[in-house]
Parts: C-alpha cells; sequence; structure tokens
C-alpha cells in the first residue's frame, strides 16, 4: 500500500513543491511572490480554449494534453503581459498581476458563456488540476523495483521530474546571472547580462513550473509553494545560494510532513478519513515560515 | 524604515545535509508502517465495494440489502464504503488518501461517470484494468442520454433525476455484485426486484401528480441547469438560470428573459437548490414582482446532493419524491404533503 | 453586436433594461467607485494584491462558522454567521500581513502571498473536514460567501450604496494622512499622526468593500475593482487626491457600462463583461495617456532622436561633411535644410551656421563649467539660449568672440 498509494503522493508532493520553492526564491527577490496564484487564474481561458479546439468528442489524452498546452500558452501570454505593464514604470508587480489575471479569466468565463461550453459539463477546475493523493502507481504492486513498474509509473511524476530537472540545471548553470538579475538588475545590465530577457526567462520558468505543478497537484499547494519555502529562507540567510538550498529543504519538509499529518496523524486524532494532504502541506509550509518569521523577529520600530 | 539584518541561525551546510537525509529518511522510513496500520482491513472473507456519489451509494446499497438484520444473518459478506454523504456535492468534493486507499483496496468500485466525477476519472479508469469498476450512469443506453447539441460525446451527466432512467444504474449494479458474490444471485435478485418494483411505483406516482399542473404552467426554473432529464420524462420546460460547467457565470440578459417567461407563462413558483447558492434566484423574483408577478420560491429542490444522512430524503427514493411533491404542490398540483409514503420531514 | 444590441444598450445606459439591470447598474456603480478610491491608497501602500488576499482569507473563517454553528444545532447556512465568520478570518488575516511586513525583511508582495495561501489552505482543510461528517446543508458551504453580479438583490444595492458612500467620504477626507503614510510614513509620524492607527484604518476599508464585494459581485470583480481603476488612474496623475477621484470614476463609469453591456445580449456573463471593460479602460490609458501612456512615451523618444538628427546633421553640413544616415537626409530635406542632391540650401547654410555657433557655444560652457554641463539634461539638445539664463549666454557668446579674435578654439 505504501508503494501504491504513499510513496507516489509523496514524491509528487515534493518534486511539485521543490520546484515551486525553487523558483520562488527569485519570484520573492523580484517582488513577484503572487505570480502562482496568478498563473492559478489565467489559465482558465487556456483551458477552455484547449477543449474547444479538440471538441468533446477527443478521447482523454488528447483532451489533457489540450488542456496542458492550453493552460501554458495562457500563462506564458499572460507573464508576457504582466511584464509589459510593468516596464511601463507606473505599475508594480502586484497591481500588473492584478490586471492581468483578472482580465484574462473574465476573457475566459466570456469564452465558456459565448461558445456555450457551459452548456456542457467541463469541470474547468479538474480538467487541468491534479490531485496529489489520487496519484497511484499500481504497478507497484509487483515490487517497485521491477522494470515493468518503473515503466508504468504514474505519468505525471515524469512531467514533474522533468520539469525540476530542467529547472535546478537552469539555476545551477546561470546562478550568477540570476542572482545578479535578482538583486541589482542596473548593475547586470551594466555588466553585459540582459537582465530584461533574464527577468522574462524566470517568469516563463515559473509559468513552466506553475502548470505542471498544477496538472500534477493541484492550486492550492501551488500557490503556497512558491511563497513560503523561500519566504522562510529568506528571512533566515542573506545568501542566495544559502537561500535556495533552504527552500528545498522547507518544500520537502512541509510536503512529507504535510502529508504524514493529513494522511495519518488526522485519523489518529479521530477524523477517519483524514484531511486534504495538498492542503495540510500548504499549512505546514506556512507554519514552519512563522516559525521563522518569528524567531527572526525585529524589534517594532 | 531601516530593515535590520536577521539573526543566523543557519550553520554549515554538512549540517542541513545530513539533517536533511536523516530526516527524510526516517519520515519514509515510518510511512511504511504507519499506511500498514492505518489500513482497516475488511473483515475476513467480506469484500470492500466502494461507491462514489450518494445516489451510486443508494443504487448500490439495494443489491447489497438494505435491512441492516439482514446483512447481520449473511455475516457481513459485503461491506459498503461510500466516499461522499449523502449531501455532498460531487464538483467540489475533496478525495483524501483515506478514499483512495479505499478504492485500491476496493474489490469493486461503483461511480457515476458521464464526467460527473472529473477529479476520480483518471484513477478510475486506471482501476478498471484490474478491478471491477461500474460507472453507473453509463449504463443508461447512448440513445436515452440527453447529449449535447455541439459537442458529440458529452452528455448530461443527471441521469438519477429520471427514475425510469435510474433503474438501467440498479440494474447494473446488481450485475456486478451478482458476478462479483454469485453464490448471493438469488438475494440480489429478490433485493433488486423488489426495489425496481418501488422505482417503478415511485415513477408513476411522479408521473401522476406531476400531470395534475395544469399545462401552461409546467415551467421548472431552477439555480442550474441540472433538472434536463426530469424535464425531458414528465413534460416540463426546464430552465436553469446559471449553466452546468463549474465556472458558468449568468448573465443579466438570462434573468430578464427568464422574467419574461414568469410574467408570460403566470408561473407562480420557482426553485432553489440545496447545493446552489439562492442569490440569483432571489434577484430573479426580485425582477419578476418588479413587473407585478406572483411567484415566489416553491420550494428547495436536491440536485446535485441527496438530503441529510439518516433521513427519507438523505436516501434515493427519498430525495426525488421531495423533488416530485415540492414541484407539484408549488406550482398548483395535486400531492400528498408528505409524499408518496408520507414520509417526508420525518427521520427514517 | 447587431443593431438590436446596441439599442438594448441605450436603454439599459438609461436603466430602462429591466429591474435587475438597473440595480446592478446602479448597485455595481457605487461599488465600483468605493472600491476604486479605497483602492487607490492600497495601491500606493504597494499592497494591490490585498484585496485577493482578503477574499481569500474569508474562506477559514466561513468553514468555521459552519462547523461551530452546525455543532450548536443552528441554521448553518445563515448568512450573518458566515459573514462574521468570513469577516473575522479575513481581518486576522490583514493583521498578519501588517506584522509581516512590519517585522520581518519580506516585502508586502510576500506577505499578502503568505498569508493568501496558508488562510486558504486551512480553510480548505477544514472543508475536508465539513465533507466527512454527517452534517445537512454543507453542500455549497465553501461558495456560500461568493456572489455573483448578475444576482445583485435590491438590498444589497442599498447596502453598497451607503457603505460605498461612507468609504469614500473617509478615504478622500484623509487623503493627506493615507498618502502620507504611503510615500513617507516618517514624515507622517513626524508630524504627530498615528502611523499605525491610519494604517489599520486603510486596511479596515479595504476589507469592508472586498467583503461586501465579495458576497454581491464575486471574487475576481471585487480584486479587478480594487486594483484596475487604481492602475488606470495612475496614468493619468500622480498626485493622490486626483487620483481617487479619477478611480472612483473609472470604476463607478466601467461597471455602469459593463453592467449596461451585459443585460444587452445573450450569453454575457456580468462579471466578467464588467472586468473586461475595466481592462479596456486601463489598456487605453496604457497606451494613450497622454504623458504617461506608451504611445506618448513611444512619440516623445521620437520627437528626441529627430532632434538628435537635425542636429548632428546641420552640424555635418557647417563641417562640409557627408551624410550617411538616410533618416538625417529625411529630416533635414523635410526641414528644408538639404536639397535632393545633399547640397545645402540657403537656409539649411544658414541654419548650419547658427547650429555649429550654437555647438561652441555650449562646448565652451562645458569647458568652463562641466559639473553644471554634465547636470544638464539638455547639454547640447536644445539651443543654448533655450536653456540657460542671457546674461550667461551673453557672458559665453562674449567670451567666445575673443577667442575667435585670438585664433584659439575652432567653431
Amino acid at each position: 500500500m505504501f508503494w501504491v498509494n504513499d510513496f507516489p503522493s509523496l514524491l509528487l508532493g515534493s518534486l511539485a513543491a521543490a520546484v515551486c520553492g525553487l523558483w520562488g526564491n527569485f519570484l520573492i527577490l523580484r517582488r513577484q511572490s503572487l505570480l502562482g496564484d496568478a498563473i492559478s487564474h489565467v489559465v482558465l481561458p487556456g483551458i477552455v480554449v484547449g477543449f474547444l479546439v479538440v471538441g468533446g468528442a477527443a478521447t482523454a489524452t488528447a483532451l489533457q494534453f489540450a488542456t496542458l498546452i492550453g493552460a501554458l500558452l495562457a500563462a506564458l501570454a499572460a507573464v508576457a503581459l504582466i511584464e509589459l505593464i510593468r516596464r511601463t514604470g507606473l505599475i508594480e508587480s502586484g497591481a500588473a498581476m492584478g490586471v492581468v489575471f483578472t482580465a484574462m479569466f473574465a476573457a475566459g468565463v466570456l469564452l465558456l458563456e459565448q461558445t456555450d461550453a457551459s452548456k456542457v459539463h467541463i469541470d474547468v477546475e479538474h480538467a487541468l488540476m491534479g490531485g496529489l493523493e489520487r496519484v497511484v502507481w499500481t504497478a507497484a504492486l509487483s515490487g517497485p523495483g521491477s522494470l515493468a513498474a518503473l515503466a508504468d509509473a504514474p505519468a505525471e511524476i515524469w512531467r514533474i521530474a522533468l520539469v525540476y530537472l530542467f529547472s535546478a540545471i537552469l539555476v545551477v548553470v546561470f546562478l550568477k546571472e540570476l542572482r545578479m538579475v535578482s538583486f541589482d538588475p542596473a548593475f547586470a545590465e551594466a555588466s553585459g547580462v540582459p537582465a530584461r530577457w533574464v527577468g522574462f526567462a524566470i517568469a516563463a520558468m515559473t509559468a513552466l513550473a506553475a502548470v505542471a505543478a498544477f496538472d500534477a497537484v493541484g492550486s492550492i499547494l501551488v500557490i503556497a509553494m512558491f511563497v513560503c519555502p523561500a519566504a522562510t529562507a529568506r528571512v533566515l540567510t542573506d545568501r542566495l545560494a544559502r537561500q535556495i538550498w533552504l527552500s528545498q529543504l522547507v518544500a520537502i519538509i512541509g510536503a512529507v510532513g504535510g502529508y504524514m499529518l493529513a494522511a495519518f496523524a488526522a485519523p489518529a486524532l479521530g477524523l477517519e478519513r483524514g484531511v486534504s494532504a495538498a492542503a495540510m502541506i500548504a499549512v505546514t509550509a506556512g507554519l514552519i515560515q512563522a516559525v521563522a518569521m518569528i524567531a527572526t523577529a525585529k524589534r517594532r520600530q | 524604515m531601516r530593515k535590520t539584518s536577521p539573526r543566523p541561525l543557519m550553520e554549515g551546510r554538512q549540517l542541513k545535509r545530513r539533517a536533511l537525509l536523516r530526516g527524510g529518511a526516517a519520515l519514509f522510513a515510518l510511512g511504511g508502517p504507519l499506511s500498514g496500520c492505518m489500513q482497516t482491513a475488511p473483515k475476513r472473507g467480506a469484500k470492500l465495494i466502494a461507491a462514489t456519489t450518494g445516489m451510486v451509494a443508494d443504487a448500490v446499497r439495494v443489491a447489497l440489502g438494505r435491512d441492516a438484520a439482514e446483512a447481520e444473518a449473511e455475516g457481513k459478506a459485503f461491506e459498503l464504503s461510500a466516499l461522499m454523504g449523502a449531501g455532498v456535492d460531487p464538483h467540489s468534493y475533496r478525495e483524501t488518501r483515506a478514499d483512495v486507499a479505499t478504492l485500491l483496496k476496493a474489490d469493486a468500485v461503483f461511480w457515476n461517470g458521464l464526467f460527473l466525477e472529473a477529479q476520480l476519472e483518471p484513477l478510475l479508469l486506471k482501476l478498471a484494468k484490474d478491478k471491477t469498476v461500474v460507472a453507473l450512469g453509463e449504463a443508461t443506453p447512448t440513445a436515452k442520454r440527453r447529449a449535447h447539441d455541439d459537442y458529440a460525446g458529452r452528455y448530461d451527466p443527471h441521469v438519477w433525476m429520471d427514475p425510469s432512467l435510474w433503474r438501467y444504474a440498479v440494474r447494473a449494479a446488481a450485475d456486478a455484485i451478482t458476478k462479483l458474490a454469485p453464490e448471493r444471485a438469488s438475494r440480489v435478485k429478490a433485493n433488486t426486484a423488489a426495489y425496481l418494483d418501488e422505482l417503478s411505483a415511485l415513477d408513476a406516482y411522479a408521473k401522476r401528480v406531476l400531470a395534475s399542473v395544469s399545462s401552461t404552467r409546467r415551467v421548472l426554473i431552477t439555480a442550474h441547469d441540472a433538472f434536463g432529464y426530469f424535464g425531458a420524462a414528465y413534460g416540463y420546460e426546464v430552465v436553469g438560470i446559471q449553466g452546468v460547467s463549474t465556472e458558468s457565470e449568468a448573465g443579466l440578459a438570462r434573468i430578464r428573459s427568464l422574467v419574461d417567461l414568469i410574467v408570460s407563462r403566470g408561473v407562480g413558483a420557482v426553485f432553489v437548490e440545496s447545493s446552489v447558492s439562492r442569490r440569483n434566484v432571489d434577484a430573479l423574483l426580485e425582477g419578476a414582482r418588479a413587473r407585478g408577478a406572483k411567484v415566489a420560491v416553491g420550494a428547495e429542490l436536491f440536485s446535485d446532493a441527496m438530503g441529510a444522512p439518516g433521513t427519507y430524503e438523505g436516501t434515493y427514493l427519498g430525495m426525488i419524491d421531495h423533488n416530485v411533491t415540492s414541484i407539484t404542490r408549488a406550482l398548483g398540483g395535486e400531492a400528498p404533503a408528505r409524499g408518496r409514503l408520507g414520509k417526508l420531514g420525518e427521520k427514517s | 453586436m447587431d443593431g438590436a444590441f446596441w439599442a438594448e444598450f441605450g436603454k439599459a445606459l438609461l436603466l430602462q433594461a429591466g429591474w435587475n439591470a438597473a440595480v446592478v447598474c446602479l448597485g455595481a456603480a457605487a461599488l465600483g467607485a468605493g472600491a476604486g478610491v479605497v483602492g487607490v491608497f492600497a495601491l500606493l501602500r504597494g499592497r494591490a494584491m490585498m484585496s485577493d488576499a482578503i477574499s481569500h482569507a474569508t474562506l477559514p473563517g466561513v468553514a468555521a462558522a459552519f462547523l461551530l454553528v452546525s455543532a450548536w444545532g443552528g441554521d448553518a447556512r445563515a448568512l450573518p454567521a458566515m459573514l462574521i465568520g468570513g469577516s473575522v478570518s479575513a481581518a486576522l488575516g490583514v493583521l498578519a500581513v501588517q506584522w509581516i511586513s512590519a517585522r520581518t525583511r519580506l516585502g508586502e508582495d510576500a506577505a499578502i502571498g503568505t498569508v493568501l495561501s496558508s488562510f486558504f489552505a486551512v480553510g480548505v482543510a477544514l472543508l475536508t473536514v465539513i465533507q466527512q461528517l454527517p452534517l445537512a446543508g454543507q453542500a455549497g458551504v465553501e461558495r456560500l460567501l461568493i456572489g455573483s453580479a448578475a444576482g445583485m438583490l435590491d438590498g444589497e444595492r442599498e447596502t453598497i450604496m451607503i457603505v460605498a458612500g461612507v468609504l469614500c467620504v473617509i478615504a478622500i477626507a484623509l487623503t493627506r494622512e493615507f498618502a502620507a503614510i504611503a510615500f513617507d510614513p516618517a514624515y507622517a509620524a513626524s508630524l504627530g499622526w498615528p502611523v499605525r492607527a491610519l494604517d489599520l484604518l486603510l486596511m479596515a476599508l479595504l476589507l469592508a468593500i472586498v467583503v461586501i464585494g465579495l458576497t454581491t459581485v464575486g471574487l475576481v470583480l471585487i480584486i479587478a475593482l480594487a486594483i484596475a481603476p487604481p492602475a488606470t488612474a495612475r496614468f493619468w496623475c500622480d498626485r493622490a487626491r486626483p487620483m481617487a477621484l479619477i478611480s472612483g470614476g473609472v470604476g463607478a463609469v466601467g461597471c455602469y457600462v459593463g453592467a449596461a453591456l451585459s443585460a444587452s445580449g445573450d450569453n454575457l456573463p456580468t462579471g466578467a463583461v464588467i472586468v473586461l471593460c475595466l481592462a479596456a479602460v486601463f489598456a487605453l490609458s496604457l497606451l494613450l495617456s497622454p504623458q504617461r501612456g506608451i504611445v506618448a512615451a513611444l512619440l516623445r523618444r521620437r520627437r528626441l532622436q529627430n532632434r538628435v538628427h537635425l542636429r548632428q546633421g546641420l552640424l555635418a553640413v557647417a563641417r562640409s561633411e557627408p551624410i550617411f544616415d538616410a533618416r538625417t537626409v529625411r529630416i533635414l530635406c523635410a526641414a528644408g535644410y538639404l536639397r535632393g542632391d545633399g547640397a545645402p540650401t540657403e537656409a539649411g547654410a544658414v541654419a548650419a551656421k547658427q547650429m555649429a555657433r550654437d555647438q561652441a557655444l555650449w562646448n565652451l560652457y562645458r569647458d568652463l563649467h562641466p559639473e553644471e554641463a554634465f547636470a544638464l539634461a539638455d547639454w547640447s539638445l536644445r539651443p543654448i539660449d533655450e536653456v540657460l539664463p542671457p546674461d550667461l549666454v551673453a557672458g559665453l557668446m562674449e567670451q567666445l568672440a575673443q577667442a575667435r579674435r585670438g585664433g584659439i578654439g575652432a567653431a
């Protein structure tokens, strides 16, 4: 049961948390922590368009593929629009995000109603959003180490693992540039680093990680993981490399700890069915951050 | 404001790495035995049946035998685990780890299908390869499903609204249970036959009382588009303020056209639902009353969720009975206040 | 969008498109005004997304209220209980954001993000608790506090108008104070103003309008109302009071027109249409605002470049150098300084000589007063007598003439 039910969930949760926590480090330095939340809303028009393009009779895999692509394109478009608005220099990130995500979400709802897709039972939230607990590795029953089992491992895990690997490589290889651009874009520009492009790349990778993570574990966990691990690390250290390591640590502890609390501690306390693991992971990460913030809080000025 | 630098709390990388590895290993190691002891194994020899929605669980219970004493006598050959309680809306249901474990351990899984439980679909399709997984809603013949004009392959999932269609679901559940436990075939057959008779009686009751509403007034205005099968079965025009998709939002023009409908047809009652906010309906009423119409909320109907668990309305028969009786009485037809069996409003 | 649509639209604008449309037009307009005015100060304070956090932070309160009222045997779906529960948890969220911003090194965005995600997660966890308890009336709990614009009731419209009115009065009366705590809290404190209390008051105003908006028009629309009109106003002015007024106006008109549009045709979800109207106004302002818009900025840049081209071109003419840059040639020809074959006209020769002299003066100025020259944005970009005071220019001209007579310093 552990290998079939819990291990994939733990792995998926950890990977999703880690990849979001990773990009969250740069978001928090650029004052864009809420980008994850914004992206969770802008995917709606992408999903609706994906559905419209493929049609109602499409196979489940075709629909899922269309949904993912649509969501990703919408996320990238949103990120580009947000950057455009920021570059006027008059609107700060939060407001830019707010305008873009509400407008795109509204466009999605309008599209839904105009194309009569509202009459069709599209469960929009579940079209894209995955669920941590419902990832199972049935092939593991024949032994988790076997090749057959590995070949049949849930596709979400491969997808998110790939995105994480890609992200980790990018961060390691370009750490210097990322650090410069995040802390002092003007200096970066002066040193020959194309700060604007790096900034856009960070946002684009955030979009990719967000969509992959939504697909794997749903939105609640993702939004929290873009903020809490990096924020925890930020209050504990000044140095970027250390911050990144810490954020990964917090992400994984949050994922594993939260899952354990939801799946086992809650039933032990009387709630037979447990509680939502994704929600508990987010809560755990928040608690870790709270502890860190209280421990390092400044005196009232 | 001057921001002071925080007190450093982390020492060396080595310490962190070791702690991470130790901690991770400990948690993973703990997971094994913990998940083992959290398994509630079904009683020895008993087969575990999992059902998703309340309506589906209800149909499955028919085949398994509704009577508690009967189950006792049979030595608890089956254990039914309903994921969603009677009053839970499938759209907002969030499955937990324990629920998934139940599905994995079950010998048979019953669900509605037709995209109602969209969140569980990939998992259930995966499970279908190794065990009995039955979509009761899909037992309805394709010809009798309400299809969408533009989107082939997409049907309205609310088939439980029509008892004559729900028969297929009940029979499909019975067939599956019989295959699972052939030795109980005769019991299952008897239970199912008795229940199908009840369904027929319910259907007949519905036809009778709903026909007592004058034909001009056979308009069912509800909060969202869940009653299509009901309308088709009993000759009612069904109009929902909001669409069926989860993100659907109503527009003012729609409310206006419904106000026109109410005024032109002299509709005396509109209906709210237990699982959807009643605000849009209240706004509709205000608009209609501003035009001088005499209209009110007729009743609260059960659409995506049944009534409170433990009550008559918390069963399928009671849910439909309640809907049919309330609609009839609200629209000026004749129906007994306590429903077909006189059980409405009491605990079963 | 045919004639019938626009005819309906006209009627809707005059509140003649039915009772519901009239209620929504007026109610939404009032909400737009209130959120627009209060939102400006939140925007200036760097807390634009606070409305998002407040909206999400209501969920744990709603779920907890449901559990408590069910436990006590009451009607768990009663709106007042939900409203109180939601407001309390949202208020706690606001206080948490205040604390995080003030006492840690995290920025406003991280503080808002933390509260948004953690509080909402607690709410969802409570929802999964509710779903496994045999509680009656639990279907749709999470949407109990979420309204939709088309379903606005007359009583709600009244409440909105009163509350929005009060909030606008307070916010506009305290414009100076709110602006001060946004731009320069130290200055405000030095004036003896209670900075923290004012901050909390502003957040309380925002909380009130967001909770009311959440229940009447839904989550996405109230967030849009609190952010888009203020952001739009940002492209028209810099100072807080005009910004607040413009924002309130944009919010009110945008909502009114959006609601009227939604009433004019089928399949136009009201909240979504209003958001798109406000977004359109924002986009237009972003592009077309005369001073701060993108188009204006591009035009300014182009004008500047043209000026540089003209200047350099004339200087090249004065030095009898050939001009290779096509754009420079175009500009000079258009000004009548250059003929088609590349030779200067009479006017061109005169202008070139003047430009050379002007440049010589600028260069002299730079040699004599390097620091001032470096600090001047317009050094060598505009004619020297348009930038420097006349006596200074006269002195430079005198010095130049002397240098020329003495043979030192070339034109």
